[in-house]
């Protein structure tokens, strides 16, 4: 027998209490995780990009095009090194509920920036050579369950072909991951070719460059010049990074992070009162104990360590839980929704700051019986006056 | 001599109220005496006990343990005297009831260095004492109450201390039943050497000492307080 | 029954009598119980707010008309010359042999945010007269309507408190055209209140969309005639139009986005009773294991276990009526009638107020009573049928 033993004993003498203390700290951490993760998709959007990651947009709205021609000036300014172009498509499969992100670009240039699209050799290159190829991102192709090989058909709630039809077929060259940043795939690419050819109407525009520097120091500089250059013509234009863009983009639903921050603070107000007070009842139900404890010669000391071991143990062993549980709970909502939040894991930064949570909880839980407990006169505890 | 108390007072003040429990009180305890201590409620009894565990302190005086003055130790000075010094045994036993009786004997073994096995082999012995090896996994509220006391005796003397105190020890017990722990406690004293005091109301018990002394308002009424 | 109602009361008065000493405990189920009800009064107030500002957006006697596939006005494009098919046909109102038709041109410019100063989606519609006419609850609040044919625009009132730089008599760059703001609407709360409006053609001009336009709104005769207007639409190979009446358009959109609000809401609510149910059962326990030896006491003398059971269970569900009062106060003063905004359905920002209703507030407080009935009835439970004996000597 040692500390733990009796730490341990102490915090299950009475399980059904303790039971109901863990369900709302693991109910707490649970919702921790699920919403950090979320917070943190929605905050870092671009965290998968690169810090020398940069597009030029209409600087109207992200929504305007540009033309096809503003692509070869971009790509010929000093300090970029590659450049790329997509057009977002509205695509959906088979039902318009079933909207799939996807774009329109043009794949060797594309790719050669998005270095974290991974997928085999052999695939790529099937992609590459392919005009009516396809390549989906792991999550698509996990919800719909495709292969590679496969023709599917996609519709736009946008464009239609020249023939009237809002489908077009396309065969699926390649699946690929994001092997930066895990579930980050949840889109699809085909080629820019096949899509200006047969559109009605749009066609030679696109909706925005994507381009590397040869440094992120660069990036203000090269910026400027490009917005330059397209000062006062048709089509003026706004460069930035790619994750500043992701930013503002995912920054138009809302206040998302405050009203993650309300409910996880709402969450955590709830457990500190519920085990706060608990913990000064248990402990107090235990005065007795504690001054036979101390009769037998452990310091206060080592009872205050012991009733903070405890609460620390039960704050651990409830957001641990918690925490755990989101995983799959996120993996949940991935697979339903098809990656729609790209990225959502619990993130190592949520895990380590959920741990900083616990044990906070477990301190501020712990603080006021362990030091009464600490400070118990014997002679008080034992009833002997 | 185990003990000696010299012109030892003690006071409680209370909502600016002094209150004397006793005044210059002497007593010696000498190694392998067996004390019971009677008196009325209110004699000042359980706080001389307190003071002899350790567990009060005194207003002023000396207190002195095999020749070390320990009426100005430091809370942790105590702890670790009580530890190595001190067993107790309660009226109401006071065992951990989140423990097994192994586990309640074991508690004062964690306060020294022994190895897990030798500490193993002291509660063994201990309970092998106090004739409860067979209740060693049991939980206190699967016990009667004289197994819940020999427990605790066997708690009390695990760690091998000079003095054993008990605070009516056999108070919530019926007669057999205390006649069997006032018989271990005489084994205690007679072969092993443990010095004993023993706080009662009951004169049978009190039989089973070497001596009895009587506390009246803070005064012994015997002439062998002194040796 | 006279008496077990009698007792009854006796027990709770002594339950609620005592909640003081185990107020620490008590207060954090309340608390835990009021941050439930308010997070979800928040997220149904969020989508009730939403819904009601895209539904009081339609009316039932105009047609939309967009693109054969397209859920919204940005993702469609309709052209000058099937707006001249509408025109003629059958179902839309006329006022001296001119048909109430509206094509509309509907572009997404870049507006800040007053908050954070972050750019977001603004909706930019190009109207004539016609238009007008099809939205009769338009009123101004500030300065006056556009002239024909020239760079002027009128903004929602809306738009104007959420997002900076759209105050009258300022001027707004969009690309390479610079525009005045000569007037501030009120739309009755609806979506329209978050847009720009301006001048169809010169819209049109100045973003190079000369033949096209998004939408085409018709007043229809009467509303029945939709039925009408859309077999002659489907019938035409030339339109390919997908015909709506604007109340059903907006109706769609407001489902979409509420639905969304509110299964957002309802999960995190849930997950969040759990915790709060543990937290009051764990009250309750506590409270019934303090009040043993009254409760055997009582019963000793003769009081019966229902009463206790029933007791016990009051008192939980105070505390959570408690609770809910608390929350259901903290949002209504605090939260109800904020503004915000959100993306659209169109992806443009739609500004809207929390908006909570005596439906949503019964919800929630119904849900806090369930938190309350299942965190007494347990320990309830336990206190009714604790044996006597036990209780008095503990």
């Amino acid at each position: 027998m040692n500390d733990f033993t009796i730490i341990w004993k102490n915090l299950f003498r009475k399980k059904l209490r303790t039971t109901l203390m863990l369900i709302a700290i693991f109910v707490a951490f649970f919702l921790y995780g699920m919403l950090a993760s979320v917070g943190q998709a929605f905050d870092s959007p671009g965290s998968s990009d690169d810090k020398n990651r940069m597009v030029t947009l209409n600087k109207i709205n992200f929504t305007q095009f540009l033309p096809i021609s503003y692509y070869d000036r971009v790509a010929r300014v000093k300090g970029v090194t590659q450049a790329s172009h997509s057009n977002w498509f509205g695509a959906f499969f088979q039902d318009n509920k079933n909207v799939i992100v996807s774009f329109a670009v043009d794949p060797p240039t594309y790719l050669a920036i998005y270095k974290e699209f991974d997928m085999p050799d052999a695939e790529r290159k099937a992609f590459l050579g392919d005009r009516t190829g396809l390549a989906v991102g792991r999550a698509v192709a996990d919800k719909y369950g495709w292969k590679v090989g496969q023709t599917v058909p996609i519709s736009s709630n946008i464009f239609s072909q020249k023939n009237g039809s809002h489908s077009w077929d396309f065969k699926i060259d390649a699946i690929f991951d994001n092997s930066k940043v895990k579930g980050r795939d949840g889109l699809m690419i085909f080629h820019y070719d096949y899509y200006n050819e047969t559109v009605s109407f749009g066609r030679d525009n696109i909706g925005l460059i994507v381009f590397s520097t040869e440094t992120p120091a660069i990036n203000d500089a090269v910026a400027k010049n490009i917005d330059a250059m397209f000062a006062n013509s048709p089509y003026e234009t706004s460069t930035d990074t790619a994750e500043a863009f992701s930013k503002s983009f995912i920054a138009q639903l809302g206040n998302i992070k405050l009203i993650i921050s309300l409910v996880v603070g709402a969450a955590f107000v709830t457990i500190l009162l519920i085990v706060g007070n608990t913990m000064v009842m248990a402990i107090r139900e235990r005065t007795r104990e504690i001054g036979v404890f101390k009769t037998l010669g452990f310091s206060g000391q080592r009872i205050f360590t012991q009733i903070v071991a405890e609460a620390l143990l039960l704050s651990l062993l409830g957001g641990l839980l918690g925490l755990s549980c989101a995983v799959p709970a996120l993996l949940l909502i991935n697979k339903i929704s098809a990656g729609a939040i790209s990225g959502l894991t619990v993130q190592p930064i949520v895990f380590v700051k959920g741990l900083g949570w616990m044990v906070f909880l477990g301190l501020v839980t712990a603080a006021l019986p362990a030091w009464s407990a600490m400070r118990l006169n014997i002679v008080t505890a034992l009833g002997r006056k | 001599m185990l003990y000696q108390l010299r012109n030892v007072s003690k006071r409680f003040t209370k909502a600016k109220e002094t209150l004397t429990i006793f005044d210059n009180l002497n007593m010696d305890i000498p190694e392998g005496d067996f004390v019971a201590m009677m008196g009325p409620s209110g004699s000042g009894k359980t706080t001389l006990l307190n003071i002899l565990g350790g567990i009060d302190k005194v207003t002023s005086g000396e207190v002195s343990f095999a020749g070390n003055r320990i009426d100005g130790y430091s809370e942790g000075q105590l702890s670790e005297w009580r530890a190595a010094n001190v067993g107790f045994i309660f009226q109401f036993y006071n065992l951990m009831p989140m423990l097994s009786a192994a586990q309640n004997v074991e508690l004062p073994l964690m306060l020294t260095n022994l190895s897990g096995a030798k500490r193993k082999e002291n509660v063994a012995t201990a309970l092998n004492i106090v004739n409860l090896s067979d209740r060693a996994k049991h939980y206190p509220r699967e016990m009667s109450g004289g197994q819940q006391q020999r427990v605790a005796i066997a708690r009390a003397m695990v760690s091998d201390p000079q003095l054993l105190l008990c605070d009516e020890p056999t108070g919530d017990l019926d007669r057999t039943t205390a006649d069997e722990i006032l018989t271990t406690l005489q084994v205690l004293n007679r072969e092993l050497g443990k010095t004993i005091v023993m706080v009662t109301h009951d004169p049978e018990a009190a039989r089973y000492a070497k001596r009895t002394l009587h506390l009246n308002k803070g005064v012994f009424e015997d002439k062998m307080v002194m040796a | 029954m006279a008496n077990t109602l009698r007792q009854i009361s006796a027990i709770t008065r002594i339950n609620i009598k005592s909640i003081p000493q185990r107020f620490w405990m008590s207060l954090s189920t309340i608390v835990a119980i009021a941050l439930v009800v308010g997070v979800l009064l928040g997220f149904l107030a969020m989508g009730n707010g939403f819904k009601k500002t895209l539904s009081s957006s339609g009316t039932k006697d105009v047609a939309i008309l967009l693109r054969d596939g397209s859920d919204s006005e940005i993702n469609s494009v309709v052209m000058r010359e099937q707006t001249q098919l509408i025109e003629e046909a059958p179902g839309v109102a006329r006022v001296n042999g001119k048909a109430l038709v509206s094509a509309e041109l509907y572009v997404v410019v870049d507006g800040k945010r007053r908050t954070n100063g972050i750019k977001a989606n603004m909706p930019l519609r190009g109207l004539d007269s016609t238009g007008f006419a099809l939205r009769p609850g338009v009123t101004f609040s500030k300065g006056r309507l556009f002239r024909p044919g020239t760079n002027e625009v009128i903004v929602g009132s809306g738009l104007v408190r959420e997002f900076s730089g759209f105050d009258l008599g300022q001027t707004i760059r969009f690309g390479t055209s610079t525009w005045t703001i000569v007037g501030v609407f009120d739309a009755g709360g609806s979506v329209y209140e978050s847009e720009i409006w301006g001048d169809v053609s010169v819209v049109q001009s100045q973003f190079k969309r000369l033949n096209s336009y998004q939408s085409i709104r018709a007043k229809l005769a009467s509303p029945d005639q939709l039925a009408a207007l859309k077999a002659y639409v489907d019938k035409d190979q030339r339109l390919k139009l997908e015909t709506r009446s604007e109340a059903d358009y907006f109706a769609a959109q407001a489902k979409q986005s509420s639905d969304l609000i509110s299964n957002l809401g309802w999960p995190l609510a849930i997950i969040m009773t759990f915790g709060a149910v543990a937290g009051a059962l764990n009250t309750m326990y506590s409270s019934v294991s303090v009040r043993t030896a009254e409760i055997g006491t009582l019963r000793a003398i003769g009081f019966g276990g229902f009463p206790t059971f029933v007791g016990t269970l009051i008192e939980a569900v105070i505390l959570a009526a408690i609770g809910a009062v608390l929350g259901s106060v903290v949002i209504w003063l605090f939260v109800n009638g904020l503004s915000t905004s959100s993306l659209g359905g169109s992806f443009t920002q739609v500004v809207f107020t929390f908006s909570l209703t005596p439906r949503i507030i019964t919800t929630a407080i119904l849900l806090a009573l369930l938190i309350g009935f299942i965190g007494g009835f347990f320990p309830a439970l336990r206190a009714a049928r604790q044996p006597i004996a036990a209780m008095v000597n503990e």
